[in-house]
């Protein structure tokens, strides 16, 4: 478990975190939001004891961070945007020397083991120089687990990548928590990428913890009055006892609702006078409720 | 962890990134080709044959020997019978030893500032940072990355002076007459607490600059002491003799201890991780 106590941090002047707190539970995928700025990096950076707090603790499974950063070190792999790989140095000279910088015994076969896992076999012994920012990631990513690490902050992993690469980024992401039960934080600003993966969030603003919580938590707060558009054949009209359409086409009808519990109650009144196809709630979406969230802390 | 296994590691890593990159090992190569062997091998050759009363520049160096004579300085000079003697004898037992600590000083800023100043700039230095490595681990390996190749690159170079300078002085005096003890401290003494004592203070200014060229620039500053050295014996001002290089290195390890204290201190994980930013 890792804990996240009243933490602030100062780069000169500038305060870049302000009293930040939250817990994140073992095993799950923490999505963490914010726009550029708002202070994910330097949180990272804090959490996993590489960079000092001007106040406020950090412990991760009972390890207090900034006291004990070689132990927390050891159980933490970190993924920052630059890749922090060697360029002179083929991919698998890289992942040999970071074994030996992790003390690690049997390199080669775990490093074999990364390379299968991340299907990077091709381009092992190419040089860094060469290789895609998509490769650089896969690498990366296999630097950080080598020492079979049980927690993973992973800074904009998918920055910079193509559908496909993004797309094996968190097949990977997935696959490692489940298998591995590993606790993974992924900081990032593209939202429809963490709703694929992530099972909790913490957004950010201006230094700030704005909003946290699973995806459902969060969109109940914020989202009082759901719009919802129904696809469906209704010989009769789309009015159905207390409740009319905003909009209507041939197949389909918008309908504007007081709160969530209206749902239930409007989509029995449709099946009963017609055929539903399909029911969409708009603006439930995690990009959705990211500008809702800073729409109500923007005058904060 | 295997703190060995991760020294062992970083010196691979450094000296490997010093050898692919030709901007770093050619200047490295240069300069100890032509300060350590190219420049005093022809003074000395040509020492040994010329009339040297026809140079006119030299009756000045050979004006300081008479000094250094008369003043009982040198008193091995006194037994020697011509001219071309006692300078090849200056030349090549005296005056190229203050010349010779431009090689450790210029090997161990190159490596130090690439070493860790390069790292920061390459964006590499937060990754070894994520790695649960202390930081004196990170600094052993860094400065034995620097300290191994710096002193390595001088010995060489000196063994090719000794060789050639016996080769040009055996027929002048008949016997072997190199190295002296003066060149024996140097080289076993000298070179390395001198390197030290360059690599640690190249650590101190590539923690607060941000690139390669920047450390190197500030790094270089440290000549400028080895400067005075070389004139101060060149114009018979300043004989360096067994004492002054058993201080000499001791100064130098005094500075060494100083400087890893502040090293130590200013260095910590946080530090330089902040540094980056």
């Amino acid at each position: 478990m890792i804990e996240v106590l009243n933490i602030n941090k100062y780069f000169g002047e500038h305060q870049a975190l302000q009293d930040v707190s939250f817990t994140i539970q073992q095993g799950s995928i923490t999505g963490l939001i914010g726009p550029n700025g708002s202070g994910k990096t330097t949180l990272i950076r804090i959490m996993n004891g590489v960079l000092g707090a001007n106040s406020g603790l950090v412990t991760i499974q009972g390890i207090d961070t900034s006291r004990e950063t070689e132990k927390v070190l050891a159980i933490c792999g970190t993924l920052t945007e630059q890749s922090g790989l060697y360029e002179n140095m083929s991919g698998r000279d890289n992942l040999l020397f970071f074994a030996d910088a992790f003390g690690l015994k049997r390199a080669t076969e775990r490093i074999d083991e990364l390379v299968h896992l991340l299907e990077i076999q091709d381009y092992q012994h190419r040089k860094i120089g060469t290789y895609s920012t998509g490769m650089k990631k896969r690498l990366g990513l296999a630097r950080v687990l080598l020492h079979r690490p049980s927690i993973l902050f992973l800074d904009e992993p998918t920055n910079g990548l193509d559908p496909d690469g993004i797309q094996t980024v968190l097949r990977i992401i997935r696959q490692l928590n489940t298998e591995l039960n590993l606790t993974i934080i992924i900081s990032s600003h593209v939202l429809t990428q963490l709703s694929a993966v992530c099972d909790h969030y913490i957004f950010m603003e201006k230094g700030r913890v704005v909003e946290k919580g699973t995806e459902q938590e969060i969109i109940q707060r914020y989202q009082s009055a759901p719009r919802l558009e129904v696809e469906a054949d209704m010989p009769n009209g789309w009015k159905t006892g207390i409740y009319s359409p905003e909009t209507v086409t041939a197949h389909t009808a918008t309908y504007q609702l007081s709160s969530r519990e209206h749902i239930p109650l409007l989509l029995r009144q449709l099946t009963e006078h017609g055929q539903v196809y399909q029911a969409r709630m708009e603006g439930n979406d995690l990009e959705s409720i990211y500008f809702a969230i800073r729409e109500a802390n923007a005058h904060e | 962890m295997n703190n060995r296994q991760a020294i062992r590691a970083l010196i691979r890593k450094d000296i490997r990134s010093v050898t692919s990159s030709v901007q770093l090992w050619l200047p490295m190569l240069i300069v100890p080709l032509i300060i350590g062997i190219i420049v005093p091998s022809a003074m000395l050759w040509v020492a040994s044959r010329v009339d040297l009363h026809s140079i006119s520049n030299l009756n000045v160096v050979l004006d300081t020997l008479d000094k250094l004579i008369q003043s009982g300085q040198m008193p091995s000079l006194a037994t020697m019978s011509t001219d071309n003697q006692r300078i090849v004898y200056f030349l090549g037992l005296y005056m190229f030893a203050p010349l010779f600590l431009i090689i450790p000083v210029m090997a161990s800023s190159i490596l130090t500032a690439n070493s860790f100043a390069g790292e920061k700039e390459r964006k590499t230095l937060e990754g070894l940072l994520f790695t649960p490595m202390s930081m004196s681990t990170l600094f052993r390996g860094k400065v034995l990355a620097a300290f191994i190749p710096s002193v390595l690159l001088s010995w060489v170079t000196f063994i090719i002076y000794g060789v050639i300078a016996n080769i040009l002085m055996y027929p002048i005096f008949g016997t072997l007459m190199f190295p002296n003890w003066n060149w024996i401290i140097l080289i076993l003494w000298v070179v390395p607490t001198c390197s030290l004592a360059v690599i640690l203070l190249n650590v101190l200014i590539s923690a607060k600059v941000r690139g390669f060229q920047e450390a190197y620039q500030l790094g270089g500053l440290v000549v400028l002491p080895l400067i005075a050295l070389i004139a101060g014996q060149a114009t018979g001002m300043l004989m360096i003799g067994p004492w002054m290089l058993l201080g000499t290195g001791a100064v130098m390890l005094l500075t060494s201890f100083i400087l890893l204290r502040l090293v130590t201190m200013w260095n910590r994980r946080q530090q330089l991780a902040e540094s980056q930013i």
